[in-house]
């Protein structure tokens, strides 16, 4: 085992019980583009999605490596899902991280029960994903927020529990100074406005939704207008090595469903002394395992002890995204290529590359890697020495 | 600051609007992001004939007007 990769002790029984579901679910809900509630439901009945709430308040007491470690394996049986789990536990540390004391008392004994899905509402029609700015006013009125929220894409927001909302700070004189807002559901009108009809990642029904209502102004998430300190120290930080970790884990998959299939039923198809398929297996696995590589030296990184925005971590993190969205993706690419038409592209294969091949093609485009190479680009130029994290 | 400083600024400020910048203004608030940091970086450097070391280009250092230009002052050194 990898240096880093937690032991799975406390949270393996459940994983499995979730894994078991997924796997049975997996092409119903990709089918059908819609969300994996039965997935949903084995995390909340066996409490997975309270891993990263401190034991404290009742949580799994998980870190940033136990959240990679069970994305990593859902996303090995369906990538959507392991997204689905890590950008919940990206909200429910930004809650642990940054909500003050009384709110955290308020909200962490809930969220440790772990059967409450958090979806993040952080995408406006005018910027897209661009997280340090907002057109979303809100108001301020005898002690509460009035949220009149349209969100182009809201990930399972249709069974969400709550939701993480980005808005512009009450007293706001500029675009960017954004706030971060929780609202449990039932503090809004909820609406789903659209529907969901993309060429991969298909259950995430990430659901364009308008959200209004009020929440008591203390539900601010950090200080108002300072979500970019939730951004740079956790928000970033966790989306992308989240996201890493559901990428690597559904082209691990794939690999490991064909080299199944060639040891296995597909044995006359493929001839284990051919070179061209040795090579091909090869540039497979050594792709993913640069990729590995790089997520747990990130993960590493992000945990020890130098501030996550400094320039060096900051490149690294961003890296890591532009570099496990192509590499993962070009391993299945080269693994369509090997398993050929019947095996690789036909959607009634078992193997079910073709699902990974379309679900890792939005790999580039969730954060635009053009958008981060532009600010790894700036960033580097900051650091002439090229001090390496 | 100097007089002509706030006018170096103002192009890499999409948010400034027609206020005047304060020492005490946010660059952030006001729009400054990581690639107009760098833009605006050069644009100091050769205003004002100085060469900022990569150790002081931190969040810290273009936090706000101010701190940009006490950065700078002190790389100028006394005159």
């Amino acid at each position: 085992m990898t240096a880093g990769v937690p032991d799975d002790a406390g949270y393996g029984a459940a994983l499995a019980d979730v894994l078991d579901v997924t796997a049975r679910h997996a092409a119903h809900a990709d089918e059908t583009a819609s969300f994996p509630v039965e997935a949903l439901d084995a995390m909340r009945r066996t409490g997975l999605l309270g891993l990263a709430v401190p034991a404290a308040y009742g949580g799994g007491g998980g870190g940033l490596a136990e959240i990679v470690d069970a994305t990593l394996r859902l996303a090995r049986v369906d990538m959507s899902v392991g997204l689905i789990f890590a950008m919940h536990c990206q909200q429910v540390v930004a809650v642990v991280r940054h909500a003050d004391d009384d709110l955290a008392g308020r909200l962490l004994p809930v969220l440790g029960k772990g059967d409450r899905y958090l979806a993040s509402v952080t995408t406006e029609r005018g910027k897209g994903g661009h997280l340090l700015s907002s057109e979303s006013a809100v108001e301020r009125a005898a002690g509460t927020l009035r949220i009149d929220r349209d969100a182009p894409i809201v990930t399972g927001g249709g069974h969400a529990d709550a939701f993480l909302i980005t808005t512009l700070a009450p007293d706001a004189d500029s675009p960017s100074q954004v706030s971060l807002v929780f609202a449990w559901r039932d503090q809004l009108t909820v609406e789903t406005r659209g529907g969901w009809q993309p060429l991969g990642m298909r259950a995430t029904e990430s659901v364009p939704m308008r959200l209004v209502g009020r929440v008591p102004a203390d539900q601010v998430i950090g200080s108002p207008g300072q979500f970019r300190e939730i951004v740079s120290t956790t928000f970033g930080p966790f989306a992308h090595i989240g996201w890493a970790a559901a990428w690597l884990g559904a082209a691990t998959g794939a690999l490991s469903r064909v080299l199944g299939h060639i040891r296995g039923d597909g044995r006359a198809g493929f001839d284990p002394s051919s070179e061209l398929l040795l090579t091909r297996v090869a540039r497979i696995r050594a792709r993913l395992d640069l990729v590995n590589a790089l997520l747990w030296h990130t993960v590493g990184a992000v945990s020890g002890a130098a501030p996550v925005t400094e320039p060096s971590i900051q490149l690294l993190v961003n890296s890591l995204k532009v570099h496990a969205s192509e590499q993962c993706f070009a391993a299945v690419d080269e693994l369509m290529e090997l398993v050929g038409l019947r095996h690789g592209y036909l959607r009634g294969s078992p193997l079910w590359v073709e699902r990974v091949f379309r679900d890792l093609r939005s790999a580039s485009l969730n954060y635009g890697n053009d958008r981060l190479l532009l600010v790894n680009g700036a960033l580097a130029l900051r650091d002439r020495q090229v001090r390496l994290a | 600051m100097d007089n002509g400083f706030p006018g170096l600024l103002k192009p890499f400020l999409k948010y400034a609007g027609t206020q005047p910048i304060n020492p005490e203004a946010s660059l952030n608030d006001l729009g400054l992001d990581s690639m107009r940091a760098i833009e605006l970086l050069f644009a100091i450097e050769d205003t004002y004939g100085v060469s900022m070391p990569d150790e002081l280009l931190t969040d810290a250092t273009f936090a706000t007007a101010g701190s940009l230009w006490a950065t700078i002052e002190a790389l100028r050194g006394p005159r």
